[in-house]
């Protein structure tokens, strides 16, 4: 069996009005999903923050049945730090997109090209395959728009992000709050790759468009005139050559496979 | 200023013999607007010194707004010596001239049906190292464009942003910490653009000159896609549906709409008039105060097209209306409208897709 040893990025998030720390929804999905996996296959999970040990967020990980939780203090570059702590791992789990920094889901893929692992996106379930040629590999269901999912298999060890709308069902018990521990490791510092960015207060983006030069009276034919291009319009012919038209135009865009 | 009620018919019209020898009049499409203004400038004539890439995969041939939006970003920005290339992944079918594309490569094998991130990778690095742009704009999408820019970012380690919703040739913006700042940066090397931040309509057109892509690099097989599952019509979400069917107060038969939905494959959405009615439940409204929907089909069947109803459609690739009145705003905005009583045009359909399955089988 290859699936022993599985490892949760778990990062704090705030409730967006009052501010209060609290879990990052997605992030404990993953952790539900390492729980969910450990259990099925008698497999260990390791919990790991980088941020403030004190952080109120991580008790909520810990009522969600994490048994400890792991601190690397964030000061530094984070994917350094967190890849310092994800050694002889089968599997490493993280969310989508984080709720309390640069959110840019860009963590797992700068881990994965630092621990030279595959990464997969999206995963709205994942499996150890039936097949006993794959049993190097895990089975993940992938989510994609328009109600498409994509069945990909990926050999471990491999870290594999979760989808927020991933179909898992979250078991808090709020006595396990004061039965986990959190546990503060030491790590050397490491300058961070300063990237300015500057904060300001959330307003309405501005668009970007193009300069366009115009006259006077382009503008206010502009303004008077509707832009709607209008497509084909059909009149003639009987209700089912008007039907055909529709079908002829349906697979010509191939929106349908008839 | 043509208008559309007294549309001329050519006495001398195309007539084609059916095989039993009778004459039959061509069905014709009349187009209410040809006038693609070709009396644009040209974005550039001068000889690139510099580029902008541009990578996006395509959708049956076609490209959605958000990757056209991210081709106009990169034309917008660029200067009279930088070259706006694109690199679509997937099949295309349209021109990319209009958008901004000064120059254009294909790959059709890089469906994004298909799961093959590292033979995508190696195709992007393969023209970074021919052309070397200055700076890279993608899609920040769930259709494989924001997994291969990340997936790029990582390997390259260059600046980046990521979910950019501001840009111009200064600076770029984008929501941190749980949407609660606002944060800007100078435009990084690599730019993940978020829908709707960019305006296509461009006052000069572009060569879209046809390039040849580079050779594919197999990849290891650490991967394996083990292909696509879709899911039925009536378990997606009207918000992820690709097809819908859509109920207006011209549709006097419900039944008939859901007979065709489901020979269609579609989902079913509705105006606010049939959902006030108490026809179809609260979330199949479309529009202003209903959903808004991206399918790439939206069927309109009766459906007037209400300003507050065309805002929920806005995002749709391909809008058909099947229309008693020529004069239903819903025309302007089809990209096909039938001028019919929607009753008939329906079971013609439905009659006409049971025998194209039937001819299949
Ligand atoms: C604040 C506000 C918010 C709103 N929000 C929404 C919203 O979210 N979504 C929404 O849909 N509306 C919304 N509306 C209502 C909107 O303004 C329109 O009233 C509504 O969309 C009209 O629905 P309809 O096109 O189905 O009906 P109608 O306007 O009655 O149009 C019916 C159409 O069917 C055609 N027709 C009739 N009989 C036939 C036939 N036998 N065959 C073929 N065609 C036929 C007619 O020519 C007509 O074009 C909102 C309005 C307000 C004021
Ligand atoms: N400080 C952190 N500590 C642990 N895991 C994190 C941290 N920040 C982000 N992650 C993980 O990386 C995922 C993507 O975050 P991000 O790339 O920051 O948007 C999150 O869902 C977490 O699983």
């Amino acid at each position: 069996m290859m699936l022993k040893r599985i490892a949760v990025l778990v990062s704090a998030s705030k409730h967006p009005i009052s501010g209060a720390a609290r879990h990052s929804h997605n992030d404990s999905l993953a952790l539900q999903l390492a729980l969910n996996l450990a259990s099925k296959y008698a497999a260990s999970v390791q919990v790991l923050h980088a941020g403030e040990a004190d952080n109120p967020a991580l008790q909520d990980y810990l009522a969600l049945g994490a048994s400890q939780i792991e601190v690397v203090s964030a000061a530094g570059n984070i994917v350094e730090k967190l890849a310092a702590q994800l050694n002889q791992l089968d599997l490493i789990l993280t969310g989508t997109r984080a709720e309390n920094a640069e959110d840019s889901g860009l963590l797992p893929y700068l881990l994965a090209a630092k621990l030279k692992l595959p990464i997969i996106a999206g995963a709205l379930a994942i499996n150890l395959p039936e097949n006993p040629f794959r049993r190097n590999m895990l089975e993940v269901l992938q989510f994609l728009p328009k109600g498409q999912r994509r069945n990909i298999l990926v050999s471990t060890p491999a870290i594999i992000a979760v989808h927020p709308l991933a179909p898992i069902v979250l078991h808090f018990a709020h006595a396990r709050r004061s039965l986990g521990s959190i546990d503060v490791l030491t790590s050397k510092h490491l300058s961070y790759d300063a990237r300015q960015w500057q904060l300001e207060a959330p307003r309405k983006p501005i668009k970007l468009k193009a300069q366009i030069k115009q006259t006077g009276h382009e503008r206010l034919m502009d303004a008077i005139s509707s832009k709607a291009k209008g497509g084909t319009v059909v009149n003639e012919g009987n209700s089912v050559e008007k039907a055909q038209v529709i079908l002829r135009y349906l697979r010509e865009h191939q929106l349908t496979k008839f | 200023m043509t208008t559309r009620n007294n549309i001329r018919i050519n006495p001398k019209r195309e007539q084609k013999s059916s095989t039993t020898g009778l004459k039959r009049v061509v069905l014709q499409a009349v187009k209410l607007d040809e006038s693609v203004p070709s009396d644009k400038p040209l974005r550039t004539t001068a000889k690139a010194t510099n580029y902008f890439l541009v990578v996006a995969h395509s959708d049956r041939g076609a490209l959605d707004q958000h990757a056209r939006q991210t081709i106009a970003a990169a034309a917008i920005l660029a200067d009279a010596k930088t070259y706006v290339l694109v690199m679509i992944l997937g099949e295309l079918n349209e021109s990319l001239a209009e958008i901004g594309a000064d120059e254009v490569m294909i790959l059709p094998r890089l469906n994004f049906l298909q799961f093959e991130p590292d033979v995508e990778l190696n195709a992007v690095l393969s023209v970074l190292k021919s052309v070397n742009p200055e700076h890279i704009f993608m899609p920040d999408n769930l259709i494989g464009d924001g997994d291969l820019g990340r997936r790029l970012i990582a390997h390259m380690q260059f600046s980046a942003a990521t979910h950019v919703v501001e840009l111009d040739a200064k600076h770029i913006a984008s929501y941190h910490a749980g949407g609660s700042q606002l944060a800007s940066m100078a435009l990084p090397k690599i730019t993940l653009l978020a829908p709707n931040a960019v305006d296509i309509e461009l006052p000069f057109f572009s060569a879209a000159k046809i390039m040849q892509a580079p050779t594919l690099i197999q990849a290891s097989d650490v991967y394996l896609d083990n292909g696509l599952q879709v899911m039925e019509a009536g378990d997606i979400a009207l918000e992820e549906a690709d097809f819908i069917v859509s109920a207006g107060n011209g549709v006097a038969n419900l039944s008939t709409l859901e007979t065709l939905a489901q020979a269609l494959g579609a989902s079913i959405g509705a105006s606010r008039v049939v959902v006030d009615d108490g026809k179809l439940p609260r979330d199949k409204q479309i529009g202003a105060t209903g959903k808004t929907v991206s399918a790439s089909a939206y069927l309109a069947v009766g459906i007037s097209g209400a300003v507050q109803h065309l805002q929920g459609i806005k995002d749709c690739r391909h809008v058909i209306a099947i229309n008693r009145d020529s004069s239903a705003p819903m025309i302007k905005r089809a990209d096909l409208a039938v001028i019919a009583d929607a009753e008939d045009v329906m079971q013609a359909l439905i009659s006409e897709i049971a025998h194209s399955k039937r001819t299949v089988q």
